[in-house]
């Protein structure tokens, strides 16, 4: 089975090792590490270890799809389950199964009732219960932030406390020895402290378990546990650890107890990434773990890029480090394609122009291209978007941390459920429902969306109500067509068939499913505006989990019922506290389309591509530190020298290094070429000066002078 | 290239390393100069790898001269452009410098700068919700002959807006002083005399933060504080910065505030490179900041800085550069009130260029000076100089021409009756600017389309708004005409727009046959607003700028559509319910600059007086610095606006219901600085303050009125009107100006 893979004689080599080994293997990016590791599995399979022993340990489950790419192909084993998972999962798992053991030690108020596990974003709506108090009485004054950034920076530190492993009572202590704010800054550290307190002391009285307990629990009270340590050692003999470098200390420490009770372990390990640092990867601390394994082995060749690529990443990396090294022998210049404009819109137009002609003149699959941009703004994204659907390039795009609210397929949703419920009182605009029935009927224009609106829509003694479209005098259902008056009355009576079922209370739908019928049964129907679109199926499912996490959480907290949970989601949703900023969704689908990501997204997808867009190269994002004033990577990492400051030195270092690391690892995943977007003027007509632009910048200049001597 | 060199020029760019301040006068080509220094510098690899020059300098449409100056010069030197300088007004420096360590200062990484038309609203519901619990706090400070009834009324309305100019003045002051509100407070505790302006600025300044913290943004004035702040509290940045920044270039350096010499002395280093350049007669951004165009002076005489003068100008005849230097004579050795002798200062006194420059003087035979003594009234003026315009204008078509006023009203006055009798005339200076109103209401007109898309009307304006490029030219102009108006006859808007397959407007309209142009065009706005309308959906901030990048491409418009589009988000932000109609009319009543909208002005990205030949220029005297006409109208300099300190002037900022003429704004002031001084000797007392600014308000007007002068290539007009009440007189520098003419 591992003949599936054309491996390298290095990659041979490594997987042929008997199947007891235990393996450090490291090297950069696209040296082949994880396809020697898929490989691996296969052979331990082969070898006739059940395929229940093995478990696939990762940062992230993303990272995760190579291996199950491996195990689902056609001609590999047949039977059993190779378990993958993070160790955040593996601590819920535990938590979960060894519950009544540990629940009166581990602090909870309610130890024989079942625990409740907080998702991102129902912590954050704990939290803006807790905190939202607070605000009012002075806490925070002196920061300047947007709130539900506040309530997310407090959460991460509880996070950083867990996966870091240090009592989450020093937060404060360890920023404030850190800082050199001035005084009046000094507050929000206690404020912060004194918000995590209340949050852990909510979550301890009423079984909330949000991800920092889940480890903390697992961590101090079931590793040592021996039923639990046991149930693990029976369940896994066989460990691959892919990326160790994006996990945390807690993680590595567990991992390293571990090694030498089970038979087997590949652990495998990246050379200058980290690139999750800001939830509290470490990838110094990972190398420890290299002290548990007897095999060392070092891929160092790129199988990815082209030679030109490679010098490209040589050069302008040592440019970032403002190293002195002279250029690569290899010209990298044949891998750099760039042209610069005065403004933003005309290079979208010059990227629409080059990659149309990748495609159509060079014959290059969609697939193979990337657009990055430190972020991806909305506009971008959709200016970007419409020009490519416009040359008839298909289009794919991901951006992490959109909140739910801004996703036109999410408002179109709940706009229609509104309309499904009106018994909540809200009445949706005229805009709004023309806005919904545009997306929910395949190829309704904005103009016949809002001619139908204007007809049909009312709202009566504060209900909203829909009228029949064959009550419309014909000219104008001849105007709106009658393929649109069709779809728009399957909805309609749809809804109405709802309405009313739902006037016996007990036929109210919980709102997630409600929306998945809505989904199921109109609007993924061919004919509806969600049937070909990938992005809108997707958020409709991002949606359906929050709700559905949301009331699982919620309902027991406060006793309420499915429809009243309904219409508070909604509530949350319009506030902003729930954003639905769905971490799990990294996951990219692999389809031929070109992709339009945020840089990191692109990167810890972890999937080469023949051609690179870089667009905003001047913004100064691209190396900067994300989640501040309220936490803060470096000084609540494990490496951090208590009551050091934290001053400018230190942040021009680090930022220097990510940078590093970040356009290193996009150019290790990069077979031929990049080009540059550059526009005088940034997106937001303003002139930048970003490092990396100006790393480029003495890169070409390096070049240029080299040209001239010869 | 070889460029000839004034002496003086030399002089300059012999500069190595140092300290080093130049006088420069109106009109010396003091951009020119720095640009070549700053080039200069690059070419004599002054520099590392990492380095840049820092130019720094007061607005923007200075920052594109010098970024468009030096990168000719170091093409012209076969070095690579945007490579190695930086150029900044203080704050896009005070920006960078934050950017570097936010969470240092409290500020998330995403924190926004909030724009000043929302700061003056915040401080404008501050100041009042402050009136309104404290009704009666400033009755004290009322005229205590006001009757009762009319008291009742100065509560309720002109002392707002004294409340409102004191919190702006206050807080922007108390932060040039470097005081947190929490700081200001606690120093009134400590304080044992009662400061009761100082007082409600505190707790106006409390309020306002508060409103802005809620919001995660800070304004314009912390972004300085806290630049300055970060430099030092973090000595690593500081270094940092030193040395990326080796070499500091700073330009109008007359206007410099305590806070820009205090971030650039420390950029600089006392060992450092700082080459400061400016004309201290030309200072006239002072009133209630901490500007002074002291400091330059100080500076220019610290021991070991090397002095420059710039003293030749090509800008003016001679006559007129006589006259100009006269009102600096003048008011050294004969200003009847003392104190303010040392309001315009020399040497350098301007000098004309010398023989066989490229910038040669205009012959003194052009000259022409009219001081016109005759006592107008308001009114009278304004036809007096529309009559005289009338008469030049046909006669001078190629030349350029300039009216300036003191203050805006008097400017809208004099448009009003140019408008009146037709004479051509542009006032996009007076307004917030014309590409302000031109941008957003282009916005405006497309979101209107956007919210009712079965509008042909709406349609056929938006197209117009498109192809506005087109007006400038007949035929381009006839074309779009004749499309907007089969656009506006459009029964059904969705048959061009989204064609059924048996009904295709366009097609229909058998244009392709007729007129292949107009139908190429129709066509390619179909697939627009196309675009347009997909884009509805997204949150308002991403519609304005998606039609945004279709529809402009000047740099001011864009950054004006990207601040537009952040209103508009925070305004959708603050009202949910908001939908694109209510967001439009709020965008429209920006575009009608019912609001003061600052920003992007046309003066922002750079006023060129010779594209409007022909074409009167009206502006105010602030306005027109930097710029230079034919020939230059200066309007109402009478005591009133220019005074000299005499026993019967009145000063604006007085107001008549304020007991014993005291200028509470400065008198507030004042009452902070007691707070910020060490010396126990010091003392707050009644009245200094008001005294103080009035010799402050005359100087600044002396300099203002060199402003103007300096304004004029060949002629110069000076006006001036008797006011409302008939009893304003000639400001007294004209009647020097006219004896020395007489002379």
């Amino acid at each position: 089975m591992s003949e599936l893979f054309d491996l390298t004689p290095e990659q041979r080599q490594l997987v042929d090792l008997p199947p007891q080994s235990r393996i450090f293997l490291e090297g950069p990016a696209g040296t082949g590490k994880t396809t020697a590791g898929a490989a691996r599995l296969l052979r331990l399979l082969e070898a006739g270890i059940p395929a229940s022993e093995i478990l696939i340990l990762l940062p992230q489950r993303t990272l995760g799809t190579p291996y199950l790419e491996a195990l689902n192909q056609p001609e590999a084993f047949t039977g059993g389950m190779v378990s993958l998972l993070t160790v955040g999962g593996l601590a819920r798992r535990m938590v979960e199964l060894f519950w009544p053991l540990i629940s009166a030690q581990a602090g909870f108020s309610r130890p024989d009732e079942p625990p409740t596990f907080l998702t991102l974003e129902t912590a954050q709506y704990y939290m803006a219960h807790l905190v939202r108090p607070l605000l009012g009485e002075g806490y925070f004054e002196s920061l300047t932030i947007d709130r539900n950034r506040l309530y997310s920076q407090i959460l991460d530190n509880l996070n950083k406390a867990a996966v870091v492993g240090f009592p989450h009572t020093e937060i404060g202590e360890r920023l404030l020895a850190a800082s050199d704010a001035e005084p009046s800054q000094v507050r929000i550290y206690q404020d912060a402290q004194e918000c995590a307190n209340r949050f852990r002391g909510y979550c301890l009285e009423n079984n909330l378990l949000d991800f920092s307990l889940q480890l903390e629990v697992f961590a101090h009270h079931l590793w040592g546990l021996p039923q639990c340590r046991d149930y693990l050692n029976a369940s896994y003999r066989h460990l691959i650890f892919d990326n160790l470098e994006e996990d945390t200390p807690v993680a590595h420490d567990l991992v390293r107890d571990w090694l030498p009770e089970i038979d087997s372990a590949l652990l495998i390990y990246d050379h200058d990434a980290g690139y999750r640092r800001f939830l509290g990867a470490d990838p110094d601390h990972a190398c420890l773990l290299k002290d548990g394994c007897e095999q060392h082995i070092l891929f160092e060749a790129s199988l990815v890029s082209a030679p030109a690529v490679q010098a490209l990443n040589l050069g302008l990396g040592d440019r970032i480090n403002r190293s002195r090294q002279p250029l690569p022998a290899e010209d990298p210049r044949p891998a750099l394609l760039y042209e610069t404009h005065r403004f933003f819109p005309e290079m979208l137009e010059w990227v629409t122009g080059q990659i149309a002609s990748l495609v159509y003149d060079e014959g290059l699959p969609p697939g193979q291209i990337v657009v990055m941009a430190p972020f991806l703004s909305d506009s971008l994204r959709f200016a970007l978007a419409n020009r490519l659907e416009a040359r008839q390039i298909p289009v794919r795009s991901h951006r992490p941390s959109r909140s739910l609210r801004e996703e036109p397929p999410a408002q179109c949703l709940l706009t229609l459920a509104a309309i499904a419920h009106p018994q909540w009182g809200f009445t949706p605009g005229k805009f709004d429902l023309a806005y919904a029935l545009m997306q929910a009927i395949e190829g309704l224009d904005l103009v016949r969306a809002q001619l139908l609106t204007e007809i049909v829509y009312h709202v009566r003694q504060g209900a909203p109500t829909l009228s029949a479209f064959d009550q419309i005098i014909p000219e104008t259902q001849a105007r709106i067509t009658y393929l649109f008056g069709e779809r728009y009355d399957t909805l309609r009576l749809w809804l109405e068939q709802y309405q009313q079922d739902a006037q016996d209370e007990a036929h109210i739908l919980p709102l997630d499913h409600f929306l998945s019928r809505l989904f199921g049964e109109v609007l993924s129907q061919p004919g509806f505006g969600f049937h070909a679109s990938y992005d809108a199926g997707q958020v409709t499912a991002n949606l359906v989990e929050s709700i559905q996490k949301f009331r699982w959480v919620a309902a027991p907290t406060f006793g309420q019922t499915d429809a009243a949970l309904g219409k508070e989601y909604i509530e949350m949703v319009k506030d902003g506290v729930i954003a639905a900023q769905y971490l799990s969704g990294w996951q990219i689908e692999a389809e031929d389309a070109v992709l339009l990501a945020p840089a990191y997204t692109f990167l810890m997808n972890n999937r080469p591509v023949e051609v690179q867009f870089w667009l905003d190269v001047g913004s100064r994002a691209w190396a900067d530190r994300l989640e501040q004033p309220l936490t803060h990577p470096y000084v609540l990492s494990r490496a951090w020298q208590p009551n050091t400051q934290w001053t400018a030195v230190e942040e021009i270092a680090t930022s220097q290094e990510r940078l590093y690391r970040l356009a290193t690892g996009l150019l290790r995943r990069c077979h031929s070429r990049l080009y540059l977007g550059l526009s005088e003027l940034g997106e937001q007509g303003m002139e930048q000066r970003g490092p990396l632009l100006l790393a480029f910048q003495r890169l070409l200049r390096d070049l240029a002078a080299l040209e001239e001597q010869s | 290239m070889t460029v000839r060199l004034r002496p003086h020029q030399a002089q300059i760019l012999a500069y190595k390393r140092g300290w080093m301040g130049v006088s420069a006068v109106p009109g010396s080509g003091k951009t020119w100069t720095l640009s070549y220094l700053a080039a200069d510098l690059i070419t004599r690899g002054a520099l590392d790898d990492e380095q840049e020059i820092l130019i720094v300098t007061l607005v923007n449409s200075a920052v594109d001269n010098f970024y468009q100056r030096i990168s000719a010069f170091v093409q012209q030197r076969g070095l690579l452009p945007n490579y190695g300088y930086r150029v900044r007004t203080l704050h896009g420096l005070a920006h960078d410098i934050v950017r570097e360590r936010p969470d240092l200062l409290g500020l998330d990484t995403r924190f926004q700068v909030i724009d000043e038309r929302e700061a003056d609203a915040i401080r404008s519901d501050v100041a009042r919700s402050w009136l309104q619990s404290h009704l009666y706090d400033l009755d004290a400070y009322l005229d205590p002959s006001l009757e009762e009834n009319r008291l009742d009324w100065v509560r309720r309305e002109p002392l707002v807006k004294t409340v409102e100019s004191i919190a702006l003045n206050l807080i922007r002051y108390a932060k040039d002083l470097g005081y947190t509100p929490d700081l200001l407070a606690q120093r009134l505790e400590e304080s044992n005399v009662p400061l009761p302006l100082a007082q409600m600025g505190a707790e106006m300044y409390t309020h306002y933060q508060r409103a802005l913290a809620y919001r995660g943004a800070v304004d314009f004035d912390d972004l300085i504080r806290l630049a300055l702040q970060a430099l030092q509290r973090d000595p690593s940045l500081l270094e940092y910065l030193q040395t990326r920044w080796p070499y500091i270039l700073e330009d109008e350096a007359q206007d410099s505030s305590q806070l820009q010499e205090s971030i650039l002395r420390l950029l600089s280093g006392e060992q450092g490179n700082w080459v400061r350049v400016g004309d201290p007669n030309q200072a006239i951004y002072e009133t209630f900041t901490t500007a002074n165009p002291r400091y330059l002076r100080q500076f220019l005489h610290t021991p070991g800085v090397i002095q420059r003068h710039l003293p030749n100008s090509g800008r003016s005849t001679p006559g007129i550069i006589h006259l100009a230097n006269y009102l600096v004579h003048w008011t050294q050795s004969e200003h009847p009130t003392e104190p303010v002798r040392d309001a315009l200062q020399s040497p350098p006194e301007i000098e004309p260029t010398p023989p066989d420059d490229p910038q040669p003087n205009p012959p003194d035979e052009d000259t022409r000076i009219h001081l016109i003594m005759r006592k107008y009234g308001p009114a009278e003026e304004i036809q007096a100089v529309a009559d005289s315009l009338e008469r030049w204008l046909p006669e001078n078509p190629e030349a350029t021409v300039a009216v300036l006023t003191p203050r805006n009203t008097r400017a809208f006055e004099l448009v009003n009756e140019l408008n009146q009798r037709h004479i051509p005339c542009h006032d996009g200076m007076l307004r917030s600017s014309s590409a302000t109103r031109f941008s957003a209401g282009a916005l405006a007109h497309l979101l209107r389309y956007l919210a009712d898309g079965r509008s042909a009307g709406k349609l056929a304006k938006a197209y117009e708004v498109w192809r506005r490029n087109d007006r400038g030219e007949e035929a381009a102009r006839a074309l779009m005409e004749q499309a907007a108006e089969l656009l506006r006859k459009i029964t059904h808007v969705e048959d061009f727009i989204w064609p059924g397959p048996h009904h295709d407007w366009l097609a229909e309209t058998g244009l392709e046959e007729s007129n292949p142009e107009a139908f190429q065009q129709l066509e390619e706005f179909r697939t627009l607003v196309r675009r347009w309308q997909a884009a509805v959906v997204l949150p308002i901030d991403q519609i304005v700028l998606t039609l945004a990048q279709d529809l402009l491409e000047e740099p001011a418009e864009l950054a004006l559509a990207h601040k537009l589009a952040l209103l508009l988000r925070r305004a959708s932000q603050e009202h949910p319910d908001w939908q694109i109609n209510e967001l439009t009319s709020e965008l429209a009543i920006i575009a009608k600059n019912e609001r003061r909208f600052l920003g992007f002005s046309e003066e922002d990205s750079g006023f060129d007086p010779e594209k409007h030949k022909g074409v009167v220029v009206v502006s105010t005297l602030h306005k027109a610095k930097g710029l230079e006409w034919d020939r230059v109208y200066l309007m109402s300099v009478n005591n009133y606006d220019f005074p000299s300190g005499m026993g019967y002037d009145q000063y604006i900022s007085e107001k008549w219901f304020i007991r014993d003429h005291l200028n509470l704004e400065a008198e507030a002031l004042a009452q902070v600085d007691i707070l910020h001084s060490h010396d126990q000797f010091l003392w707050y007392e009644e009245g200094q303050a008001t005294a103080q600014a009035r010799l402050d308000y005359i100087r600044e007007r002396l300099r203002l009125l060199y402003v103007g002068i300096t304004r004029a290539r060949k002629e110069l007009v000076i006006t001036w009107n008797s006011g409302r009440s008939g009893e304003t007189q000639p400001a007294i520098p004209l009647v020097a100006l006219q004896g020395f003419l007489e002379k």
